[in-house]
């Protein structure tokens, strides 16, 4: 496998470069950098390149003859998956670190006594302060909201009482109404039938009379018996019957 | 066959060497003039060609390239026809994400949609990233000019954390399948 040992070559050649300070060919860049980011920079670079070619290398080795290109397809996918999710749970762990380390540094800072601590403390206090009034705050408001709730559920319940009320208030009107009706209806349909009779009789018997009276040509209004009769006599039309 | 191998030769340091592959030759230089342009922190150095496989007579001079770009002008076929050739002068371990698709006048009416839908299935079988730039105004130069920075810093290994074949997997083309178009026509 020549072409890997000379792969393996140039690795090492490039480590042995890195390792001994940056003697390879100059950068165009103006002027050589040489503050400690830029060289951690550089180092994070070639770090890059020699896992690169190491991954090349590792490649080349456990070549398979035989590896159809489906297989190979989900095998890459599974990989990009695991790949993935282990450089979330770095980034994750990474963040973590971070944050204890700020959180030491803060914690240390506040043990000394500088001014730069002073005011930190300062700081402290004022948002611990601020926390508390926050906390009474919101259990003030939680209580508030406790007692508007209270209220209305009884306003619920009130209004649902009423209901209830005035539904019973219906109930009884038309129960009560019902067999009084009853009673009576019998004996008011018997009495209107009658009424009917002997106004149609008394409407028939007066038109007779009107006529009588109108037919004899008689002088009504000199008789005052006869006209007061007369002037008794009413104009009820007679009804479609 | 004189195949160009990508780790043939050592990497320069906080240098990125991207080759840009025409066969037309027009578009080549605005891109290069715009990629050297636009990035300072890092010593970009573009070479260009018409076709693989480079000459033999500047081989030992020339540099470990990173990026191989094809660029592709979809309004003629011999564009992509040389494309398609020059594919067989590199070394396959070009394609885990050191190889890039550039493709102009996407948008042009008076091209057949099927030159597109063949450069996207090459770029999906190759597994590479398929970019279209808009090559007539500046503002789509310098994009283009951007993106393939972008792409040519992890396959030059000067960004942490991300190797070209990391990202080849999440920039990999696709191509729809049959279905879809059917219905989209």
């Amino acid at each position: 496998m020549e072409p890997m040992d000379r792969l393996e070559n140039l690795a090492s050649s490039l480590e042995t470069v890195a390792l001994n300070g940056f003697q390879g060919p100059t950068v165009d860049n103006g002027q050589k950098d040489s503050s400690t980011a830029e060289i951690l920079r550089m180092k994070e670079q070639m770090s890059n390149q020699c896992f690169e070619m190491a991954v090349k290398l590792q490649a080349g080795k456990s070549k398979r003859s035989s590896c159809s290109a489906s297989d190979a397809e989900k095998d890459v996918l599974d990989y990009a998956n695991t790949l993935e999710e282990a450089k979330i749970i770095h980034f994750n762990k990474t963040l973590a670190l971070h944050r204890m380390q700020v959180w030491h540094a803060i914690s240390e800072k506040l043990k000394q006594s500088d001014p730069e601590a002073v005011a930190m403390r300062g700081l402290t206090s004022c948002s611990l302060d601020l926390c508390s009034k926050i906390k009474t705050l919101q259990q003030e408001s939680c209580e508030l909201q406790c007692q508007i709730t209270d209220l209305q559920k009884q306003r619920l319940d009130l209004k649902r009482l009423t209901h209830e009320k005035m539904k019973e208030m219906d109930e009884l009107k038309r129960k009560r109404e019902h067999p009084e009706a009853e009673k009576y209806r019998n004996v008011l349909q018997k009495g209107q039938s009658h009424l009917e009779k002997y106004q149609k009789m008394a409407t028939i018997t007066q038109n007779v009379l009107r006529g009588i009276i109108i037919a004899s040509k008689v002088n009504w209004r000199d008789d005052p018996k006869l006209r007061d009769i007369a002037m008794t006599l009413e104009d009820i039309p007679i009804s479609e019957e | 066959m004189s195949l160009l191998k990508p780790f043939s030769k050592l990497p320069g340091l906080n240098t990125a060497n991207i080759l840009l592959v025409e066969n037309e030759e027009q578009f080549q230089q605005k891109l290069a003039d715009t990629v050297v342009l636009q990035e300072k922190n890092v010593n970009v150095n573009v070479r260009l060609a018409r076709s693989l496989p480079l000459p033999m007579e500047n081989e030992e001079s020339r540099p470990r390239i990173d990026l191989v770009v094809f660029i592709i002008h979809l309004t003629s076929e011999l564009s992509f026809q040389s494309a398609e050739t020059s594919l067989k002068y590199l070394d396959p371990g070009y394609f885990q994400g050191k190889v890039c698709f550039l493709v102009t006048s996407a948008r042009n009416v008076s091209v057949p949609p099927e030159r597109l839908v063949s450069v996207r299935k090459l770029a999906a079988s190759l597994h590479c990233p398929l970019l279209c730039a808009e090559d007539q105004t500046t503002e789509g130069v310098t994009t283009a000019a951007h993106r393939l920075l972008a792409i040519l810093k992890v396959a030059a290994g000067l960004v942490p954390m991300a190797t070209g074949l990391y990202l080849s997997t999440l920039t990999r083309c696709t191509v729809p399948s049959d279905i879809d178009q059917q219905n989209f026509e």
